[in-house]
């Protein structure tokens, strides 16, 4: 029995999402709305005590690192292998998708709450909202959810991000010109992790990230929109987050 | 061919030198001293995942001419590419266990290295001539590297700073602890890569932060780090020292959370 915890197909949830779906691994979804602090729910901190998504649960094994918990997929399951082989292109995986995890996400996401998931949830009652940030259990993220809602990011930190977002970019296009995929030769977990960071970059940062400045990243991203488990997962979003993916269609 | 471009055994640098002495394979150790900037000189290898890497100053493992950096991955790299003592012991749930704790521990080495810098590094750059010591920082590529350094010297670490993140510590230690409290080892029933992470990370803590990892609070932490020091290979990483106290060798390391 596998069943899959996830929000849209769009960062740390689309990481399993998009893995499962290429090794062809039938699992139960379970949609929760992270705007709706659904993620805070006590039947789901039963699941996972930290209170973040996503989660895998296979059997009696409980998964809740999403970088790790592809790897595991990988490994645990038959279908076309995503990882290589040698251990040196392993290793370039590895370290990208940390710079993806702890450079590159953080900045985005930072932006992405400050432009909409903040005003996404502002409206609504304040001392709900003050109610729904004490009930978060891990400190950091009660942190982001507190900075998200109140608007409390400040000009330097948000500046900040922008610019790593655009060193990233840079470094990225870098990256892609001399291999064409993360890994080196071929299509791995990394570009897995880099496509949920990265789909709706053209959209977002639309004057660093196109086919004139940054043309290896768009094809990198079209190859992968392209292929029949990218096209199923983001079939699963819900809402004009994951819709974000049609701007890659060729014309 | 292998390299092993490392400083003293301590945190990041301690990780490669416990895989390798571990899986008992030989390699060169190329000693570089990061306090004097030698990793900035000509010659030392360099390329963009080692000037980019996150944990900054070191180490880097050469391999047929392969640059292998990033702590974590390296004890990674040297468990899937030599024979010898496994270090990724069980099945996929272990393995994944042992990269989760890679994960969390990589927050906790952000914050032991600010730790050891504002106890250790922060007086050595006090002494220093300002205007040599700025220039030399001017040096480092790219900016958030050189802010790490620059950091420890206006003042931010204050007494306040330090103890919330002793806090922060005391957190993640808890989490530790509880697994230790059920496994003598963190990823499952024998010793693995994740193992040897928590040591060489959290070695420096009973002297940097005893208020936050000691025989009271944190009582199975303090075994597991004397079981750790009883092994053959901890020991001969350990003997590596030049200075005859790694525990007091820091430089800047990983970034902590933007997100405070
Ligand atoms: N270390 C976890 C982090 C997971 C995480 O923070 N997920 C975000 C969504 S991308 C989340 O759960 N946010 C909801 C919240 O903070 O309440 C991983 O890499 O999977």
């Amino acid at each position: 029995m596998l069943t899959l915890y996830h929000w849209e197909p769009n960062a740390n949830s689309g990481k399993p999402m998009l893995a499962l779906a290429e090794k062809g691994v039938e699992y139960e979804s379970r949609y929760l709305d992270l705007l709706n602090f659904d993620q805070h729910q006590p039947e789901y901190l039963r699941i996972n005590p930290d209170g973040t998504i996503p989660a895998l649960v296979h059997g009696d094994r409980v998964l809740t690192e999403s970088t790790p918990m592809m790897e595991y997929i990988d490994e645990q399951f038959d279908g076309p292998a995503l990882r290589p082989k040698d251990a040196a292109s392993r290793w370039r995986m590895r370290w990208w998708m940390r710079f993806f995890d702890a450079y590159l996400a953080p900045s985005l996401s930072m932006i992405g709450w400050s432009v909409f998931v903040g005003p996404a949830v502002r409206q609504r009652d304040q001392k709900e909202l003050a109610a729904a940030i004490e009930r978060i259990p891990l400190p950091s993220r009660r942190v982001a959810w507190r900075k998200a809602v109140f608007n409390e990011f400040t000009a330097d930190e948000l500046e900040e991000s922008r610019r790593r977002v655009m060193f990233g970019i840079d470094v990225l296009e870098a990256h892609l010109t001399a291999h064409p995929w993360i890994a080196g030769e071929s299509y791995s977990l990394g570009d897995i992790n880099g496509f949920n960071l990265g789909y709706a970059l053209p959209l977002s940062q639309p004057q660093h990230c196109n086919d004139a400045l940054t043309p290896r990243i768009m094809e990198w991203l079209r190859r992968i929109y392209e292929r029949p488990a990218a096209r199923q997962t983001w079939a699963k979003g819900r809402t004009q987050l994951a819709s974000r993916i049609g701007m890659l269609e060729r014309r | 061919m292998l390299e092993l471009y490392h400083w003293e055994p301590n945190t990041y640098f301690l990780k490669p030198l416990i895989a390798l002495e571990e899986k008992e394979v030989s390699f060169l150790s190329r000693w570089f001293d990061p306090t004097s900037f030698e990793q900035l000189e000509p010659g030392f290898p360099v390329d963009t995942e080692s000037r980019l890497q996150l944990e900054r100053e070191g180490p880097l493992l050469v391999h047929d001419g392969t640059r292998v950096s990033g702590s974590f991955f390296m004890l990674e790299y040297i468990a899937e590419a030599f024979p010898g003592t496994e270090l990724y012991p069980g099945d996929a749930f272990r393995h994944y266990r042992a990269r989760a704790w890679g994960q969390v521990l990589a927050a906790i080495g952000a914050d032991v290295s600010i730790l050891g810098c504002a106890r250790h590094l922060r007086p050595l750059l006090e002494q220093q001539d300002r205007r040599r010591l700025q220039s030399q920082l001017g040096r480092i590529e790219p900016v958030e590297r050189r802010a790490a350094w620059e950091a420890l010297l206006d003042g931010r670490y204050d007494a306040r700073a330090l103890s919330a993140i002793a806090e922060r510590l005391a957190f993640s230690l808890r989490r530790i602890e509880g697994t230790l409290t059920g496994s003598r080892w963190l990823a499952g029933p024998d010793y693995s890569v994740a193992d040897i992470d928590a040591f060489a990370l959290i070695a420096p803590l009973p002297a940097l932060a005893p208020e936050v990892l000691n025989a009271t609070a944190t009582p199975r932490i303090v075994e597991f780090l004397a079981r750790m020091r009883e092994r053959p290979a901890v020991r001969r990483a350990l003997a590596y020292t030049r200075s005859g106290r790694p525990q007091q060798a820091f430089v800047p390391g990983a970034e902590p959370s933007r997100w405070g």
